[in-house]
C-alpha cells in the first residue's frame, strides 16, 4: 500500500462521508420540500378564459400575449417584467382588461367583449380573465372592404 | 336621336351591371344527421369560396350555446358585419335559426346561414340554397329555394346547402348544377347513416372539385363545439384561404406528421421509416371536427409550458378508456403522471380540477403551476424545510472537519513515526 491507514482513521473518515452524504441530502429534502418561491418572481404561467362563447380563445390570448402576459414574463414585486420592459402591475392590468375588450372577431372589426375582469394570482401566476359578450350594441363604423363575400 | 337614345340605354345597362354583380360567392353548408344533439357528430356547418378574405367571420361558432352564424353576400362589407351580429344577437337570446336568418333580409344583397343543434338550421336574405329533408322511412325531399327565407324545421334530419359561383371562378357557370348533385351526395349519405361531419366534409370535396369554390373558410362541430379555427383561413388580408381539394398534410401510422409544401421532401417517417399518407385538406377538416368513439378531447388550462397540453391529453385518454369518465380516476392518474415525472413543472391536481363532459367526450384538466423552476411538487415531510436545511448544514460543516481533522492527525502521526 502506498499509505499507511490506521483502521480508527478509516473509520472516521467513513463517518465523515456519511455526515456530508446525509448533510446534503437533507440539504436536498428541504429543497424539494419547500414552498416558498425565492426571490425571482412569479413567472406568467398560463391563461384562463371564462365566458368567451363567439370570440376563439386563441384571440383572446394573443390580446394578453400581446400586453405583456407571456410565458417568460414575471412579477417582481408590483411590477410585469417582461422581455421588452418592465410595467407597473395594476398598469399591466388594466392595459390587460382593455386589450382584451378589443379583441375582434377574426376577420372583422366587431368588437363584442363588452365588460372584462382581469384578474392575477400572485402565488401561482395564472391569469384568469372574465369577459361578457353582447351583441345587442355594436357600434359598426368606417367603410368595410369591397367585394363578394 | 334614336342612336342616341340606344347609346344612352347601352351605357345605363353597362353602369347598372357594374353596381349590380349578378354572382355571388361562397359556399355554405348545414348538416344535420341528429336532430335531437346526442350524438357528438351530429350537426355539422362549414363555409368556403372562391374569394379572397374567407376568415372565421364566415363560419362564426358559439362555444356554450351550439349554433353557429355563416355569412356571405356581396358589396360591401359593412351591412354583412351589421347582419352578422344581428343574426347572433337573435341567436344569443334565444331566437330560434329562423328568427336570426331573416335579419338578413333587412341588409341588402346579405345572406345570413343560421344552424343549432337542436333546433334545426334556416338561411335568410341573398341566396341560392337546396334544403334536403331526409325522411325516418330513407325519402329525400330536396326543394330549391331562391331568396328570402328557408328553413330545416327542427327534428328533421337533412342540410341546406348555399352555392353560387364567384366571378373569375375558372369553373363559373357550374354552381347550379353542383349545387343539385352535392345535395343529393349529402341526402344519400344522411340516408345511410353517415355522422354530419362526414357530409360536410364530402360536400366541401365535391363542391370544390365540381364548382371551383375551394378555399377556406372551414368547418364547424355544433354539438362538441370543435372548430377548424384558422387551418385554412387566409393568412392575410385580400388573400385566399387553403385549397380544401389540395393535400395538405403527411401523417405516418405512429402519428407523426410534416405539412405542405415541407412534405414535398418527405417520403417516408424519418422515426421510424414507416410510409406517409397524404391527407387532403377535406379530410383533415374531418378529423378536425370529428368526435371518435374512442377519443377524448382534452383541454388543458394553466399552462402554457410545452408537452403538458399533449402527454395530459395521452394520460387523460388512457384513464378514461380504463376506468371511465370518472374526475376521481383520471385526477388519480394525472397525479401518477406526476409523481414519476412524466409531467413536469406542474402541482398535483384534485378532482374538483377536473371538469367532465362526458356527452361530448370532452374534459378539461386545470393546472396549478409550480413557481421557481422547480420541476416537481413540494414534498409532504413531517419536519418543516428550514430546520432540514439547518441540520443537512450543519453536518455536512462537521464532517468536512472531521475529514481535515483526520488528514490533520495523520500527517501528524506519519511526521511522528518519521521522527521516531
Amino acid at each position: 500500500m502506498f499509505i499507511k491507514i490506521r483502521r480508527d482513521t478509516l473509520i472516521i473518515l467513513l463517518l465523515a462521508f456519511m455526515l456530508i452524504f446525509s448533510g446534503r441530502v437533507m440539504t436536498y429534502m428541504s429543497y424539494a420540500s419547500s414552498t416558498d418561491v425565492g426571490n425571482q418572481g412569479v413567472e406568467i404561467s398560463g391563461i384562463i378564459v371564462h365566458g368567451n362563447d363567439i370570440v376563439p380563445l386563441d384571440s383572446i390570448k394573443a390580446s394578453l400575449n400581446n400586453v405583456g402576459f407571456r410565458s417568460g414574463s414575471y412579477i417582481q414585486g408590483d411590477t410585469l417584467v417582461t422581455s421588452k420592459r418592465m410595467v407597473p402591475l395594476n398598469e399591466a392590468l388594466s392595459n390587460a382588461q382593455q386589450a382584451v375588450m378589443e379583441t375582434t372577431i377574426p376577420g372583422t372589426t366587431i368588437t363584442p367583449i363588452t365588460a372584462a375582469s382581469v384578474q392575477l394570482d400572485n402565488q401561482t401566476g395564472v391569469l384568469t380573465v372574465n369577459i361578457v359578450e353582447s351583441f345587442s350594441n355594436i357600434h359598426i363604423e368606417g367603410q368595410g372592404i369591397n367585394g363578394t363575400y | 336621336m334614336k342612336r342616341v337614345n340606344l347609346m344612352r340605354f347601352v351605357l345605363f345597362l353597362i353602369t347598372f351591371t357594374m353596381v349590380v354583380n349578378t354572382a355571388s360567392a361562397t359556399m355554405n353548408v348545414v348538416v344535420i344527421t341528429d336532430p335531437t344533439g346526442k350524438d357528438p357528430n351530429g350537426v355539422a356547418a362549414g363555409s368556403q369560396s372562391w374569394q379572397n378574405n374567407m376568415f372565421q367571420s364566415t363560419f362564426i361558432l358559439s362555444m356554450t350555446k351550439h349554433f353557429c352564424v355563416l355569412s356571405g353576400g356581396e358589396g360591401n362589407a359593412t351591412p354583412r358585419l351589421a347582419a352578422i351580429v344581428s343574426a347572433l344577437n337573435v341567436m344569443e337570446n334565444g331566437g330560434t335559426p329562423a328568427q336570426a336568418a331573416t335579419v338578413a333580409n333587412g341588409f341588402s344583397q346579405i345572406r345570413v346561414m343560421v344552424g343549432s343543434a337542436t333546433e334545426g338550421a334556416a338561411v335568410g336574405g341573398y341566396f341560392d340554397a337546396d334544403v334536403v329533408i331526409v325522411s325516418a322511412n330513407g325519402t329525400i325531399t330536396i326543394t330549391p329555394y331562391n331568396g328570402g327565407l328557408a328553413t330545416l324545421p327542427a327534428g328533421d334530419k337533412g342540410a341546406i346547402i348555399h352555392l353560387l359561383n364567384t366571378q373569375g371562378n375558372p369553373q363559373y357557370g357550374t354552381a347550379d348544377a353542383v349545387r343539385l348533385q352535392t345535395a343529393e351526395m349529402m341526402g344519400e349519405m344522411i340516408r345511410d347513416g353517415y355522422p354530419a361531419t362526414a357530409v360536410l366534409a364530402a360536400a366541401f370535396n365535391n363542391v370544390a372539385t365540381n364548382a371551383g369554390e375551394k378555399h377556406g373558410g372551414g368547418g364547424l362541430n355544433l354539438v362538441s363545439e370543435l372548430t377548424t379555427g384558422d387551418m385554412f383561413t387566409p393568412p392575410e388580408l385580400n388573400t385566399t384561404g387553403f385549397n380544401m381539394n389540395d393535400p395538405y398534410e403527411k401523417v405516418s401510422p405512429n402519428g407523426w406528421s410534416v405539412g405542405f409544401p415541407e412534405a414535398d421532401n418527405y417520403q417516408t417517417s424519418p422515426i421510424d421509416d414507416t410510409n406517409l399518407t397524404t391527407v387532403y385538406a377535406y379530410q383533415a377538416l374531418q378529423s378536425a371536427i370529428t368526435v371518435t368513439q374512442n377519443s377524448t378531447i382534452v383541454y388543458t388550462y394553466g399552462t402554457e409550458a410545452p408537452g403538458i397540453a399533449e402527454t395530459t391529453s395521452e394520460i387523460v385518454q388512457a384513464s378514461v378508456e380504463k376506468y371511465g369518465y370518472s374526475s376521481t380516476s383520471i385526477a388519480t392518474s394525472i397525479n401518477k403522471g406526476i409523481g414519476s415525472g412524466l409531467l413536469v413543472g406542474v402541482n398535483y391536481v384534485e378532482p374538483m380540477d377536473i371538469n367532465v363532459n362526458q356527452n361530448q367526450r370532452a374534459i378539461g384538466v386545470y393546472y396549478t403551476p409550480l413557481q421557481g423552476n422547480k420541476s416537481a411538487p413540494a414534498w409532504k415531510l413531517p419536519i418543516s424545510s428550514s430546520i432540514l436545511s439547518d441540520l443537512g448544514n450543519i453536518q455536512t460543516a462537521i464532517g468536512l472537519i472531521l475529514v481535515i481533522l483526520v488528514l490533520f492527525r495523520s500527517t501528524l502521526i506519519s511526521s511522528f513515526l518519521k521522527r521516531k
